[in-house]
């Protein structure tokens, strides 16, 4: 069976071997970066350098999956966005009503480029993090409340169960002869709509089970000094976080 | 008919069902056994086109797996999941059972007709929660579901698992009275018994390969395959091969009787 896009892939590179807090911040600073600038090649930069570090941690297949899935996501907003924006000089005109202007495309290409650059960095990070690690980093180094950091890391991790889940539900649809094999996307939307039922009884289920779990193995009991493992800051680290916040800055002067 | 001509299919690079080639008859009723990752529930995906085969070909009813829509293959396939859950879609049984047949019959008055029918064979009150009943009577709705559809051919995927006798039974016999009357099942199990007493025929799968392929009774006392799939007999078979030579290919408590009545007037 695949791994789910946000599990955590094993390795030894660079990326593996920084601190999960590190690992959190340069995300979170490279996802602002998007933001701070309306340059399209600086943010096109920035989703190379996503996938740089991806080819680099080992992960590439994964990075090119994320991009990929994301690219088809851009391309259906991208001309949600061109046809609803009117501003601008008209480059040429679908209808006699429906420009498609200049800066409609420069808008919605700077949308769909942040909205690609901003998601990389943290299904990156996700990728290389064990959940665990992030929790306790959470605990022990921001002193958050673990039931907090809990429920933040059980929902990432669910993620994945669920779409697994929802892969079985489709199966299932389809076998009794609901027609997802159409390539018609909205029929496909308007198919899945009903299959929201089946998913929500086994999130609950699921859920529910999972809190009872937790509650027995003394979940209330945790604090924050209960973790055993230390998450240092190293050399690389102080690295890392310079690199970033040097991306930061040039994305502000540019 | 299902028809297997040299398939081979991967999820990644290692190939999970590796140049199986089999055929179950019209009106037969296949068991497919074999330890966890063997390839079965594979296969019942690549029955009904849920996955495409990478080369061979999976033929069911004459029409090509590869080439013909999952959605089409199921108007005349119908496909039992080991969880009800993932199938049960509507708030009430009755509503479940119409959602299914939406696919089938364009006649709303034989939909409704066909509902009524299932909802009294299964003796079930069509206006309940189905996900307020238990995971047997789920199980039973999801079979009623598709048993509503009149398939041709019935795929599934450990009907049995999680179920008590009575609830086992009960649908194992429903499964049965299918068959009689020509409908051709290939289920998957785990349950040697069940293959015992229900299924005519056999295939034994392990790693993605088709070890044997035969008659129940061959099957089912051949120690050599059962051994190689990680499979125990069920109890009678066993009992035979402790006896020895004197009570091969014996499989069914008559046949069992019958030999030892030979033995002591021996």
């Amino acid at each position: 069976m695949m791994a789910g896009f946000l599990d955590y892939i094993p390795g030894t590179s660079f990326l593996h071997r920084l601190n999960p807090l590190t690992k959190l911040l340069f995300s979170l600073i490279l996802c602002v970066s998007c933001f701070v600038t309306d340059l399209h090649l600086f943010i096109l930069g920035l989703i190379l350098l996503n996938l740089a570090l991806g080819f680099y941690s080992g992960i590439a297949r994964r990075s090119l999956r994320i991009l990929s899935a994301l690219i088809k996501f851009s391309i259906v907003l991208f001309i949600v966005q061109v046809l609803v924006i009117h501003d601008g000089t008209a480059l040429f005109y679908l209808t006699k009503s429906m420009p498609i202007t200049d800066l409609g495309v420069s808008f919605s290409l700077l949308f769909v480029m942040r909205l690609i650059a901003a998601t990389m960095p943290l299904t990156l990070m996700l990728s290389v993090t064990q959940m665990s690690d992030l929790s306790n980093v959470l605990v022990e180094k921001l002193g958050i409340p673990f039931r907090y950091t809990f429920a933040l890391t059980t929902a990432i991790r669910f993620i994945p169960v669920f779409a697994a889940e929802m892969g079985g539900i489709v199966e299932a649809q389809t076998a009794r002869g609901v027609a997802f094999d159409t390539k018609n996307i909205f029929k496909k939307l308007t198919l899945l709509l009903p299959l929201c039922v089946p998913l929500l009884i086994s999130s609950v289920k699921r859920i529910e089970s999972g809190a009872i779990s937790a509650e027995l193995r003394g979940f209330n009991l945790r604090k924050r000094g209960s973790g055993y493992k230390q998450y240092g800051i190293q050399g690389i680290d102080i690295l890392a976080l310079a690199v970033v916040v040097v991306i930061f800055v040039l994305g502000i002067l540019f | 008919m299902i028809r297997f001509e040299h398939t081979r299919f991967a999820y990644d690079k290692t190939p999970v069902i590796d140049d199986v080639s089999f055929t179950v008859a019209k009106g037969d009723f296949a068991a497919l056994i074999g330890a966890n990752g063997a390839g079965k529930s594979t296969i019942t995906k690549l029955c009904n086109g849920l996955l495409k085969p990478q080369s061979g070909r999976v033929v069911l009813n004459g029409l090509d797996t590869k080439t013909t829509k999952t959605s089409l293959l199921a108007k005349t396939t119908g496909f039992l999941f080991q969880n009800p859950d993932r199938q049960i879609c509507k708030n009430t049984i009755a509503e479940e059972i119409l959602f299914g047949l939406e696919f089938v019959f364009d006649d709303e008055a034989k939909r409704k007709d066909q509902c009524q029918f299932v909802l009294e064979q299964f003796k079930f009150d069509g206006k309940r929660d189905p996900f307020s009943m238990s995971r047997g009577e789920r199980q039973r709705i999801a079979l009623a579901s598709l048993l509503a559809r009149d398939p041709q051919i019935m795929i599934l995927d450990e009907p049995t698992t999680g179920l008590d006798y009575r609830e086992c039974t009960q649908i194992m016999e429903m499964i049965a009275e299918r068959n009689a009357s020509g409908v051709t099942v290939l289920m998957v199990t785990h349950d040697m018994e069940i293959t015992q007493d229900y299924a005519k025929h056999v295939l034994v799968l392990n790693q993605g390969k088709l070890l044997g392929d035969g008659d129940v009774a061959d099957v089912m006392t051949n120690r050599a395959v059962l051994e190689a799939a990680s499979v125990s007999p069920a109890q009678i078979p066993a009992l035979a091969m402790r006896f020895g030579p004197a009570f091969t290919h014996v499989s069914t408590p008559e046949q069992m009787a019958e030999r030892i009545a030979r033995g002591c007037r021996a």
